[in-house]
């Protein structure tokens, strides 16, 4: 049997607007979305066909860039082109926003809670990163804005367990950073894309991150631990990841996200050719030195730019994807293996 | 070239780089000259422009110049006003004053304010006393020619009395008030700049009016000294040392430009960590007699008791909480608060200090550094939750002490390691009560009674202005 990827659903998340963004909730069972229509969407099952459970309107004045769960599920974050970021609570089967976060100069590009629930990360055009801090009365305070790109920050996410932060930026980088002395400082720079950097994914151990671009590569770093290791790639001396694995000649255009499966390890990509591909390691390589094989590959999965592709938390193999064509479809992929 | 500003202002835009969706929209003024509309424009070699007449002739161009007054002006900001400022506050702007004074007859007084964080982090760096690093860069600056060095201590000493009245005065109007309170210090200027584009009409009001020790010295320099001197203030020349390179934005405040004298109170601003005075290291350190090298600043004005310059409690950035807690404290409620206790929350940059009579909080004042705490103030004065009295809001974190244009560390130090060593110095010398300055009260009692309410208040106090945002086709939205 060959590895095959259907479609199971499509949706017309976003009609007559762009789709940016999906993101499944912790337990697997809802879809939230995001557009240049301003709203949010949750998508639920209902028998074989996935609905639209509510919207979220009036949050934002601008495109809603990108959305995300809490950990525990009940809030949604979303991040808007008007230079804020919501939360919304669940409740019942409907959000109601209970904060808005402001502070950015101007568009929000991408928000991410810390495994924990406690901390959230907000990142924009204006090259800065903000780590802010919950309380339990849902009260948000800034608690570190850090400068350490020189460009639009396009994206940021959280290490699976620890309290460790990656962004990806219009600098061609990637920075990781932690806290140290009560403000959170740029620990490392992984530096080898040449062109734009659009999004990042840790595996899940969060030992390897997956960085796509621009420049129509994925690569993949892996943590170094002090003094095992020699020839890393990492500038700064506190953390060292070095570049394991590149990706190269399987997109034509730019790969706008990549997606890795905390279940099988399997690595999908949302590519600007219209494609969504999914990736496999070869488990007989060296871990230091892994190949990864193209295990399918969908031309034209969308009418046009596919902006995001997400793994389903707890169903293995289900994928979500949507586009510039504001459509979100939700496939099933099926490898031999 | 990298930016010196504080965090704050590269935040809005105040650097040096153009976005794609941020350009210049800067009105340029052109001077329309009668004739025919088509012409025709010839570029030399050397870059300049040159119209060429239908006779042939060729007439120059002027160029279109941005000030950075225009940068100020401008909320969509372009590039780094800071070009701009190198031209006209740098040190070269003093050597070459000092250069003509030496040249020509036509002489210009020429005025050095030094702040008290400037000499701290001077003695840090060559292992004096702050005192000593104030009387070495006095004689320095003697030495180039420059006529009279004062101490910003000393009109730090007005901004806090000041400070003082106009928070009292505010707590009892603020029954009927709702924006008197909280009172936000004033005397930083990356924080000014940012209310001012980011937060305009909102925050403004809660800001003190009272100026800044730099720009009371301004006030103090080109009013009372030019009368004393008999001259006029464009005769004067006056430099301020600051901790800080947001001060250079301060001073090119149109607030701070006497427009009758085509002059600005404080012509030039220059950092404590301006490479020429590290040099003055050989001045310091170099086998020139003690004596020779030693030289008091001008007691005129400065905070001098016998041979010692003296500081203020609190703060290395002024001490502005401490001085008007005690004195709202006494005043507001007659309790002598001499022991303050700080307690810090979030972070280190963010403190807090309250007063409390029978379990019930009489007033609640925080001192708030670096842009993340600003954030945090700003939002919870938004959602209507702030529960401070006042807050000594400072751009950069650690305050002054720290700020953007003190000197470096050395390649073998840590940041933390000298910011320790140049509060220490700060710290060694002697405080002043404001109260106690007599030179400063006779000041108030003469100069300030004699020209009147109304011009006292604007010699010691100054106006905020929103900058609108400009809505520009070429800040593209989608």
């Amino acid at each position: 049997m060959k590895d095959s990827l259907t479609a199971l659903c499509k949706l017309s998340g976003h009609p007559d607007s762009r789709c940016w963004f999906v993101a499944w909730n912790p337990s697997g069972t809802l879809l939230a979305s995001c557009g240049g229509d301003r709203a949010v969407r949750v998508w639920g099952r209902e028998g074989d066909s996935w609905v639209c459970k509510s919207v979220l309107q009036d949050g934002h004045q601008r495109t809603v860039r990108k959305v995300t769960w809490s950990p525990c599920g009940n809030y949604l974050a979303s991040a808007s082109f008007d230079a804020t970021a919501c939360i919304w609570r669940k409740k019942d089967d409907d959000f109601e926003c209970v904060t808005v976060l402001e502070g950015h100069e101007n568009e929000v590009k991408c928000v991410a809670w810390a495994p924990s629930g406690s901390l959230l990360a907000t990142c924009s055009r204006d090259k800065s990163v903000w780590v802010w801090e919950v309380d339990e009365e849902d009260e948000y305070e800034c608690v570190s804005v850090v400068n350490a790109h020189t460009q639009d920050v396009k994206h940021v996410t959280w290490h699976p367990t620890q309290e460790l932060l990656a962004s990806a930026s219009y600098d061609n980088t990637v920075r990781l950073y932690q806290e140290e002395d009560d403000d959170w400082v740029c620990k490392a720079t992984l530096e080898g894309h040449t062109s734009t950097v659009w999004s990042l994914a840790f595996d899940a151990s969060g030992q390897r991150l997956a960085s796509c671009s621009d420049d129509r590569t994925v690569k993949i770093w892996r943590e170094c631990l002090p003094g095992n290791e020699p020839g890393t790639d990492t500038v700064g001396s506190d953390l060292s990841w070095k570049c394991i694995c590149t990706l190269s000649g399987f997109h034509s255009r730019t790969i706008y996200d990549v997606a890795w499966c905390r279940l099988t390890g399997a690595l999908a990509t949302a590519c600007g050719d219209d494609g969504v591909r999914v990736f496999r390691e070869d488990p007989t390589s060296d871990p230091m030195q892994p190949t990864f094989f193209l295990s399918v590959h969908m031309p034209k999965a969308h009418s046009q730019d596919v902006n995001c592709i997400a793994w389903n938390t707890k169903e293995a193999g289900l994928l979500a994807s949507c586009s510039d064509d504001g459509e979100i479809i939700i496939w099933h992929y099926q490898s031999e293996a | 070239m990298a930016s010196h500003f504080s965090g704050v202002l590269q935040l809005t835009d105040l650097d040096d780089f153009i976005t794609p969706s941020q350009e210049c929209v800067k009105p340029v003024k052109v001077e329309k000259k009668q004739g025919k509309s088509v012409a025709k424009i010839q570029i030399e070699d050397d870059g300049s422009y040159f119209q060429v007449k239908q006779d042939g002739k060729l007439q120059k161009l002027e160029k279109a110049k941005i000030t950075l007054n225009d940068c100020l002006a401008c909320s969509g900001c372009i590039t780094s006003a800071e070009s701009v400022l190198i031209t006209q506050q740098s040190q070269d702007e003093l050597y070459r004053v000092l250069r003509q004074n030496k040249e020509n007859n036509s002489k210009q007084v020429v005025v050095v304010s030094v702040s008290p964080q400037s000499r701290a982090s001077l003695a840090a760096r060559f292992n004096l006393s702050s005192t000593d690093a104030g009387r070495r860069l006095t004689a320095f600056f003697k030495n180039l020619g420059v006529h009279h060095v004062f101490d910003t201590g000393f009109s730090r000493t007005f901004s806090l009395l000041e400070s003082q009245r106009e928070f009292v005065e505010r707590f009892r109007r603020s029954e009927q008030d709702k924006k008197s309170l909280p009172m936000l210090a004033s005397a930083c200027p990356g924080w000014i700049c940012y209310a001012e584009k980011t937060h305009g009409d909102f925050v403004l009001p809660y800001i003190s009016t009272t100026r800044s020790p730099q720009q009371v010295m301004g006030s103090l320099v080109k009013t009372y000294f030019a009368e004393q001197q008999g001259l006029t203030p464009q005769q004067i020349y006056h430099v301020a040392v600051m901790p800080c390179y947001d001060k250079k934005l301060e001073a090119s405040r149109p607030d701070f430009y006497i427009t009758q004298s085509d002059t600005r109170e404080v012509d030039c601003v220059i950092t404590s960590g301006v490479s020429e005075l590290e040099r003055t290291q050989s001045a310091c350190t170099g086998g020139s007699p003690d004596a020779a090298w030693s030289c008091l600043c001008d007691r005129r004005f400065s905070s001098v008791c016998g041979n010692e310059l003296m500081r203020h409690e609190g703060s290395g950035s002024g001490g502005y909480l401490h001085h008007i807690y005690t004195y709202a404290a006494k005043q507001l409620f007659g309790i002598d608060a001499k022991d303050i206790s700080y307690k810090t929350l979030k972070n280190k940059d963010f403190q807090e200090v309250t007063l409390e009579k029978d379990g019930a909080v009489l007033l609640r004042f925080a001192a708030t550094y670096g842009f993340r705490n600003i954030q945090n103030l700003v939002q919870k004065l938004k959602r209507g939750k702030s529960p401070y009295h006042f807050v000594e809001v400072m751009a950069c974190p650690s305050g002054c002490l720290n700020g953007g244009g003190q000197i470096r560390p050395l390649p073998d130090q840590s940041n933390k390691d000298l910011l320790q060593k140049v509060e220490e110095l700060y710290r060694a010398e002697r405080p002043l009560e404001p109260e106690d300055d007599e030179h400063v009260t006779g000041l108030y009692d003469t100069w300030l009674r004699s020209v009147g309410e109304d011009r006292a208040r604007e010699l010691l106090h100054t106006r905020y202005h929103a900058v609108e945002k400009a809505d520009s086709g070429l800040t593209i939205k989608w």
